[in-house]
């Protein structure tokens, strides 16, 4: 379904002096800098899967979609998809693609949202049958009847992503591509769509690409993960497998019956840990402690709490998946390429 | 004819959104629209102080009513062959927006032009009908017989809607120049006031000097408003008319290619801002 070998993105980037001399030196001389956006991705989808992209702020996930829906040609490598390639044929390949940038809006602003959809029909010459099956399916699952007539700018921002998902599912494309498709929105409002992407998934068996800073996200709709970091691949694989494989770090949480007791600790020289191994939270007489349980059992860090202070209630955490990939973006963890 | 039945669809839709899309834009065109009459009575009145001090009733070919007629007609015609485009396309470019419409499958150029197009139709059809009634009522009263005719108003209307198109492309292009000078405006008015006097629009072409006003026929900003103000007026008749004709036809072809080729150009090396 999806081909990727060894892509390459680079952009040229001027670089100025700062101030007026820079402004003026710059009119002569332009200082260019190379930066690699993506740096040689690789990787196969097969159809009907949901991957999910993450890594942090100018990783290349957005530049690596871009380059997937034909906008950006890639500086070297090869993409195929659906037996095209995206950008040689931009007009026939995005009839099969569905895009949703979530900070941006393919929506006309001052027109009622139908009218987008009208447009749409056009566009994709999607005939009326269809088209009003169509509308009623994802009417069904975004939920788009309380605002539909209204124009479009003043959508709430949770109403605008659904609306915009549904503009980019009407012509039933192949494959979805969603970069940040929950940013901004609450948790109720994620949920319904993470609902809705997924029941698209299962409905039309449609390719979902995705891309993420919420790992919640990733946990209720992917599978498998792709992790990004400076434009190289860093991690490729399912969810399960990178908690198994990383999680090794653990929450304590306490409660003390005296908050000044908080003092008597000191993790740091007792088990010898460097400031990755933990990190020690408190508020008023609550104590959120995290740490390297390969460093340390846990029982012997229980012992220990338990030991220096008085407990009123203690709970140990599983492995948390937002510090595995804090610790991974930090190259904290080794990752060995088979896994 | 498939072909072109399957354009009118998919970019009908695009000018009937630009229709509904009007309103907004109606109020600042309108406001543009009244200052534009205000800019003509002062050119009447500084032709009329020309034609008085020189005591004759003709000059190269012009007569008193003539220029009134003139001075209005090259402004209902800039302002019909106006034209958003080098302002959309550089906004759209530089803040990346661009992208919304490369997802879609459609030509660039046309969904501007179709969408644009929507956005003037009302406003067209609203005044263009009272003004020449107006301009009209006065060439009757100042030579005494009715000079309008239906055929000449045709051929204005055809030769004003390619001019139109030329405009947009010829502006477009300037758009996309916006990747080399990321700095627009300067640019433009420089570009605006060139346009305006190599078009005709400040004093007719015919009033240059013979060598000059040649050249200045043959060029492509002629053909946006100069051509079709003298069909209008009937001082371009027979081979001459159908040469001018040619002519705009000409530069559209030219500048529709040169304007695809650029963006060809353009669209593969385009770094896509923002995201
Ligand atoms: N048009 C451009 N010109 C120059 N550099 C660019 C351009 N677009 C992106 N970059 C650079 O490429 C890198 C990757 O950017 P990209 O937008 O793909 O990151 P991202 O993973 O989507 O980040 P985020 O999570 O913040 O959205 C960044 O270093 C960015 O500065
Ligand atoms: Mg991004």
């Amino acid at each position: 379904m999806i081909e990727v070998k060894e892509v390459k993105k680079e952009f040229k980037k001027t670089i100025k002096d700062p101030g007026l001399k820079g402004s003026v030196k710059s009119l002569f001389h332009k200082n260019t800098e190379i930066v690699k956006a993506v740096d040689g991705l690789s990787f196969h989808v097969d159809e009907g899967e949901i991957l999910g992209f993450i890594g942090p702020n100018g990783a290349g996930k957005s530049t690596a979609i871009k380059m997937l829906t034909g906008i950006l040609t890639p500086t070297s490598g090869e993409i195929v998809i659906n037996g095209q390639i995206p950008y040689k044929n931009r007009k026939r390949y995005v009839k099969e693609i569905g895009v949703v940038f979530g900070q941006r809006t393919q929506l006309w602003w001052d027109l009622p949202l139908t009218e987008t959809y009208t447009v749409l029909k056009e566009i994709y010459m999607i005939d009326d049958k269809k088209f009003k099956d169509r509308m009623e399916f994802l009417n069904d699952v975004l939920e788009l009847e309380k605002f539909i007539k209204s124009p479009v700018r003043t959508l709430s921002l949770g109403q605008r992503m659904r609306a915009d998902i549904a503009a980019s599912m009407l012509h039933s494309p192949k494959v979805l591509f969603l970069d940040e498709p929950t940013i901004g929105l609450d948790v109720v409002v994620k949920d319904n769509i993470r609902k809705a992407i997924s029941q698209i998934n299962k409905n039309d068996k449609t390719t979902i690409i995705l891309t993420t800073h919420d790992l919640s996200d990733i946990e209720t709709l992917c599978e498998r993960i792709i992790m990004i970091d400076k434009g190289k691949m860093v991690y490729d694989g399912s969810l399960h497998k990178m908690k198994d494989t990383y999680g090794k770090m653990r929450e304590l949480n306490v409660v003390l019956n005296d908050a000044k007791d908080i003092g008597n600790f000191n993790i740091a020289d007792k088990f010898n840990f460097t400031d990755d191994d933990y990190s020690m939270v408190s508020q008023g007489s609550e104590l959120k402690l995290k740490f390297n349980s390969e460093k340390v059992s846990i029982a012997s860090m229980l012992d220990y709490v338990l030991n220096t202070v008085n407990v009123n209630d203690i709970s140990v955490k599983d492995a948390d998946i937002e510090e595995i990939i804090r610790r991974i973006y930090k190259s904290e963890v080794k990752l060995d390429e088979n896994a | 004819m498939k072909m072109l039945s399957k354009i009118k669809k998919i970019y009908g839709a695009f000018t009937r959104a630009g229709i509904q899309d009007a309103v907004a834009y109606r109020a600042s065109f309108l406001g543009f629209f009244i200052g534009e009459i205000f800019i003509c009575f002062v050119m009447y009145f500084i032709w009329r102080a020309v034609y008085m001090s020189k005591g004759d009733s003709s000059f190269m070919g012009f007569t008193m009513t003539d220029m009134m007629v003139y001075v209005f007609m090259s402004n209902i015609a800039t302002f019909l062959v106006g034209t958003d485009a080098t302002y959309s396309i550089a906004e759209e470019i530089k803040d990346g927006s661009i992208i919304m419409r490369l997802i879609k499958p459609v030509k660039v150029d046309l969904s501007f032009l179709f969408f644009e197009l929507g956005n003037k139709i009302m406003i067209i059809v609203c005044i263009i009908g009272p003004i020449i009634f107006g301009l009209e009522l006065y060439r009757y009263y100042a030579i005494g017989h009715i000079a309008f005719k239906l055929s000449r108003f045709i051929l204005f209307m055809i030769s004003i809607s390619i001019s139109y198109i030329l405009s947009f492309y010829l502006n477009l292009i300037f758009g996309y120049l916006a990747f080399f000078l990321m700095n627009l405006w300067g640019f433009n008015i420089l570009k605006e006031s060139i346009i305006k006097f190599l078009s005709g629009s400040i004093i007719p072409l015919a009033f240059f000097p013979e060598v000059i006003s040649k050249i200045f026929t043959y060029l492509p900003f002629a053909s946006l408003t100069y051509t079709p103000v003298m069909i209008y007026m009937e001082k371009y008749n027979g081979y001459t008319l159908a040469f001018n004709l040619f002519l705009q036809v000409f530069w559209l072809v030219f500048f529709v290619t040169a304007s695809r080729l650029m963006w060809k150009w353009a669209e593969k090396r385009i770094a896509v801002q923002g995201g």
